[in-house]
């Protein structure tokens, strides 16, 4: 159908649509009007991926000058993939309704993992080893060398992309991952080089987020990427903690034992080649004196996306004299190196700044503070000039130049803190040195600074104010969108009392009282008697769900349940917990039913979708409150404090809430879904924490279900089920909550939409 | 025991929030809302007559009956076993009622297991006594699927092409506990062209959901006792017959009864066929049935011969299947203010207090919402178009 957003026309390609859709491209379309940034938050199961395609489709269609280019920043590759397929099926669209041929370019990049080609490349397992592999076949010295040397092995597919692929523009069309393979085996260029190559021109690149957000990476992938982008970062509810990921830095032990060695090989490699080809450490030194010219060049015209860990300053100056001959950078290493090995000894657990731990490298080792800060910059060019291949052996060394230059960069934001042992194993020694970043707005600043419009979009983004106030950023529109629905598909309820009305609660102080594990026991007892196919339990952490599971099977709990239903239990190990999953599913799927025990922050509650029978009702045991002891966390909340005034209550509150709305989310995917939302803490009865879940759930949380014993909640579950299963036609839905054109467009409805907006 | 004991004691009810479901009308009141829901629970109609296609009139059904610890779940007064033997009684009755020349099984699931309690056979008798015997026994373990599936198929794939072979289950639990993947068994289901309908008691369960789904049959989950029985009454109605069915001509004998005069000095009194198997009644009798072909004898219809096989029926039987074919067109609906002329209803002659009077399209005679559905659920045919059409 075509609409018609506020002048807009919009091209989108299915025959119905979903009231708050409109609503939502509205307010996109405002956004992109005022070229400003924007928060939104929709319910999953929406179509929210198709909506903003559609409206920066057209807008790009519209405007081609205005937006130049979509980036589409999700965070799984079956993620990317549903949405290179949701674009094909709106261009297509485009091309039947206008007649025209498709003039879009629009591609998926992912790993080299995903996209090689090479026969034994491609067949190794892991990221790291291809990545690895691939670089030995196609770095810059080694085809120099195949050059004089044709034994020398270089990869094909790469030499053949370099020859003509890259005068050759990819050809207007929709490629995914596999369409990539396809093509470039067909034409015999590296799909990977000619995805990376491609995204320069391309109109639509759909990416992971740590092309944007990591600088490691997207100072080699994105930093070339047009200023009039939009930007959307979906299922963006987490994007503070990847923002900090990827600017924080551990060090153990064996970090430094493998960067000894690396020190050790790089020493060695000086020598030999000083013997051999001294011209060309020379000519590196020369580079060095004349600075990083180039790139301060490129960053004034624009033309980069500034990178985080090479910060302004540096660019205006030359590599200090004390470590611009490879020897002396060498020897600053080792030193560096020591240094860093001698903290590792404490006994005690230190904390201290940034500044603070300059001054006490200062007075130890005499390290000043300007060399540490091209740390980064020079190992990657003595690393050229060495024509070391295999990058992957130096990973440590690199950690730990990236550590140095992050350390002398930033006074405010970051860290430091060593500890001995681990909190839960204090007789075994096994000191870590966090290097932890605060302030997620360090690693997304230059996204926002340099991109035109970035929307940020999830399912679960409430309360919306605190994202603008963490990223340090001025949204132009925030918005929440509900779900508008013709029969009340979620049924949250929040049970706070057991049978013998002793209080639910995951809190610290009752967390081992036999009374509270013994009536958690018997909800899920109860529940998995009347649900049907797939239940999800979540749990506050690993160490609780050990506890309490241990306490059911002793009190013969868990030897009840399994008679109505299957265990499966999600573990640390990825491969356990999915061979789990599939069983789980499978369960579900034959009509044994299945209950499957996980956590929340686990892999199950952030990437698994359990729509329909998999999952039928969600149980939260407990507030997934943040391990409050950790001293990275503790120093993050007193940042908050001091930066920005979030206190710290209502930031573990929010973090707790956003959490446990994703878990909870899990079950309900889309109109035609059905499921229970069950929060077993009295805590959550509270306003401050139901005021906090997003607003699709909480309008649905009615007084009558605040404080529910388990008695009740297998009554109201009963009934919910009993009602969900009558038959639900579309008929059912039309013109509620599924809009024709006319219907849409008919003067009651724009006004209801608008209300809609409105209250938002 | 109460007449009406669907109505369980208020205490007895589950846990309800009657209160939500009442709205005020504008000026405050409630009684508009309570009428209102009466009405509509009057009016929840049976479904949508199939006008003219062509129908499964000759049925093989097996009633498979979930006995699984489920079960014995009370939010069914007393229990759902006994709510639902009583229920299937009464669908036994009304099933041949409707559908004479049609058979019907028994099977029960538990334990893992799955049980014949009696076989195909088309008259209500035999299975009634065994469902009240079925009501003493104990409901333990897991039901199978598979099992009872596969049981009912065993028998039912040897039933000539032209019938429609169906399975109903009364579904309780929310899990089963299968032998072999089931979807397996689907699909052959599937191509043996076995319709398997499924009731469920407690909620939607995946597997009944696509086992229905692939094999034609409906899925419905019941909201408490009255709905089970709308539910179970909708399958006494026979499904329309799948286009790639047989269709063939049909041998049936029409015996006549027989009443030997006690004078007739040749009377003797003789066993009927049917006695043979059990011998909990007298069995000699004096008059009877004799099939037409062989002249065995038989005290009931509808029977199959046991002797020829020929399936006997009374004349009558044949005719009230008849109304399946011919549905009655339903009335139409409109609001009493419209409604000009008399005030009382056609048929029971009682003022028309409802929102709604229902008008016959043919002789646009005028009835009241408990006549309406009187004729279209009982009578299948308007009584003052019969009346106007009889010569006077």
């Amino acid at each position: 159908m075509k609409l018609n957003i506020e002048g807009l026309l919009v091209y989108f390609p299915y025959d119905y649509i979903y009231p708050e859709q409109y609503s939502y491209m509205l307010e996109l379309k405002r956004t992109l009007d005022a070229k400003g940034h924007g928060v939104l938050e929709m319910p999953s199961g929406t179509g929210k991926t198709i909506s903003l395609l559609s409206l920066i489709v057209a807008y790009q269609k519209v405007y081609p000058l205005e937006v130049t280019k979509l980036i589409y920043c999700s965070r799984t590759v079956p993620e990317l993939e549903k949405v290179v397929e949701e674009l094909r099926k709106l261009l297509k669209f485009y091309s039947k309704q206008t007649g025209e041929a498709n003039n879009f370019l629009a591609l998926a990049l992912s790993s080299r993992k995903n996209l090689c080609i090479h026969p034994e490349v491609s067949s190794l397992r892991f990221g790291k080893e291809v990545d690895a592999k691939s670089h030995s076949l196609t770095a810059s010295y080694v085809r120099a060398r195949h050059r004089i040397d044709p034994s020398v092995p270089v990869c094909p597919f790469y030499e053949e992309f370099d020859a003509i692929g890259r005068q050759v523009p990819l050809p207007a069309g929709i490629y995914n991952l596999d369409d990539l393979k396809e093509f470039g085996r067909r034409k015999g260029w590296c799909p990977y080089y000619l995805a990376r190559h491609s995204i320069l021109h391309a109109n639509i690149v759909v990416y992971s987020y740590h092309y944007l957000l990591d600088p490691k990476i997207a100072d080699l992938v994105s930093k070339e990427l047009a200023k009039k982008s939009v930007v959307v970062f979906d299922e963006a509810h987490n994007i503070d903690n990847v923002c900090i990921d990827s600017m924080s830095v551990n060090i153990t032990r064996r970090t430094l034992d493998r960067c000894q060695s690396n020190v050790d090989t790089l020493h060695n490699a000086i020598q030999k080649i000083k013997e051999t080809d001294a011209a060309k450490l020379k000519e590196e030194y020369r580079r060095l004196v004349e600075g990083l010219k180039e790139a301060n060049v490129a960053r004034e015209t624009d033309v980069y996306m500034s990178n985080p860990v090479l910060p302004d300053e540096i660019l205006h100056e030359a590599i200090p004299g004390s470590i611009r001959t490879a020897e002396h950078f060498v020897g600053f290493m080792k030193r560096f190196l020591e240094y860093l090995k001698s903290r590792l000894r404490v006994h005690h657990v230190v904390q201290e700044s940034s500044p603070h731990f300059l001054k006490d490298i200062f007075d130890k080792v005499c390290i000043d503070c300007k060399p540490l800060r091209f740390c980064a910059e020079r190992l990657r060019s003595l690393l050229r000039t060495l024509e070391i291949a295999d990058i992957a052996d130096f990973s440590a060394i690199t950690l730990i130049s990236n550590f140095a230059t992050l350390v002398s960069t930033y006074s405010q934001g970051f860290t430091i803190i060593i500890e001995p042992f681990e909190d839960r194993t204090p007789t075994i020694a096994n000191p870590v040195l966090h290097f932890s970043c605060m302030d997620p707005s360090i690693a997304i600043k230059p996204v926002f600074e340099r991109f035109q419009s970035v929307i940020i979009t999830s399912g679960t983004l409430s309360p919306l104010d605190i994202y603008p106030r963490i990223l340090d950023f001025r949204p132009v529109t925030v918005a929440s969108f509900t779900m508008t629905l013709a029969r009340t598909c979620l049924c949250p309820l929040i049970v706070g009392r057991g049978n013998d009305q002793v209080a639910l609660s995951s809190k610290f102080e009752t967390r081992e009282d036999f009374a509270v594990i013994r009536n958690y026991g018997n909800l899920l007892l109860d529940m998995s008697a009347i649900v049907p196919d797939g239940i999800v339990a979540f749990f506050t952490s690993y160490v609780y769900m050990e506890n309490i599971v241990a306490s059911w099977y002793e009190q013969g709990i868990l030897e009840n349940i399994q008679r109505n239903k299957l265990i499966f239990i999600e573990t640390p190990d990825a491969a356990e917990t999915s061979m789990a999953l599939e069983k789980y599913q499978e369960a579900c799927e034959n009509g044994r039913g299945a209950i499957l025990l996980s956590v929340a922050r686990g892999k199950v509650s952030e990437g698994i979708d359990f729509v329909h029978h998999f999952g039928r009702a969600v149980i939260m045991f407990g507030v997934p409150y943040v391990y409050t002891q950790s001293r990275i966390l503790k120093a993050r909340l007193e940042y908050l404090r001091e930066r920005f005034q979030i206190r710290e209550n209502d930031f573990l509150t929010f973090d707790a809430m956003r959490h446990a709305a994703q878990c909870v989310g899990r079950v309900i995917r889309g109109k035609t879904d059905y499921g229970l939302m069950i929060f077993a803490d009295k805590r959550y009865a509270r306003a401050d924490k139901r005021g906090k879940l997003p607003r699709w759930i909480q309008e649905h949380i009615s007084d009558g279900s605040l404080n529910l014993t388990v008695d009740e909640t297998v009554q109201l579950s009963k009934h919910f089920l009993r009602q969900m299963a009558q038959p639900f036609r579309q008929e059912d839905q039309l013109g509620l909550s599924l809009l024709t054109l006319e219907q849409l467009e008919s003067e009651e409805m724009l006004q209801k939409i608008a209300q809609m907006a409105h209250q938002s | 025991m109460d007449e009406e004991p669907e109505r369980a004691k208020r205490w007895e009810g589950g846990y309800e929030r009657t209160w939500e479901v009442l709205k005020e009308d504008e000026f405050g009141s409630l009684k508009a809302t309570v009428e209102e829901i009466l009405f509509q629970s009057k009016r929840k109609r049976a479904q949508e007559s199939h006008g003219q296609v062509r129908l499964g009139m000759m049925r093989h059904l097996y009633v498979v009956i979930d006995s699984s610890r489920s079960m014995e779940d009370q939010d069914l007064r007393p229990s759902r076993l006994t709510t639902t033997l009583k229920l299937i009684e009464a669908f036994v009755v009304e099933y041949f009622d409707q559908n004479p020349i049609s058979q019907v099984g028994i099977i029960t699931t538990k334990n893992k297991r799955a049980e014949k309690l009696t076989d195909l056979a088309g008259n209500p008798r035999k299975h009634i006594a065994t469902l009240k015997k079925a009501a003493d026994s104990t409901c333990i373990g897991e039901p199978s699927l598979y099992n009872s599936l596969n049981l009912a198929m065993q028998t039912l794939k040897h039933m000539p092409g032209h019938t429609s072979r169906e399975i109903l289950i009364i579904f309780s639990s929310l899990t089963t506990c299968d032998p072999a993947n089931i979807y397996e068994l689907v699909k052959t289901l599937k191509e043996l062209k076995i319709r398997v309908s499924v009731i469920g008691l407690s909620a939607e369960v995946r597997v009944c959901t696509v086992l229905t789904r692939e094999t034609g049959g409906t899925y419905h989950v019941i909201l408490d006792e009255s709905h089970f029985k709308e539910l179970l009454m909708f399958h006494v109605k026979p499904p329309p017959a799948s286009a790639s069915s047989e269709c063939s001509l049909i041998r049936m004998g029409f015996p006549q009864h027989m009443i030997a005069s006690l004078c007739d000095q040749d009377a003797k009194p003789s066993f009927s066929m049917s006695h043979l198997e059990n011998s909990s009644d007298p069995g000699l009798s004096l008059g009877g049935y004799f099939c037409p072909q062989c002249h065995a004898k038989y005290t009931e219809l509808p029977v199959e011969c046991k002797v020829c096989g020929l399936t006997l029926v009374s004349a009558p039987h044949l005719a009230r299947s008849f109304h399946h074919l011919f549905p009655l067109e339903p009335f139409m609906e409109s609001p009493v203010e419209e409604h000009q002329g008399e005030r009382f209803c056609q048929a029971c002659q009682g003022e028309l207090k409802d929102k709604c009077v229902f008008t016959c399209p043919s002789c646009s005679s005028v009835f009241c919402t408990e006549c309406d559905l009187f004729i279209h659920n009982s009578l299948h045919c308007c009584p003052s178009c019969i009346h106007s059409q009889t010569p006077r």
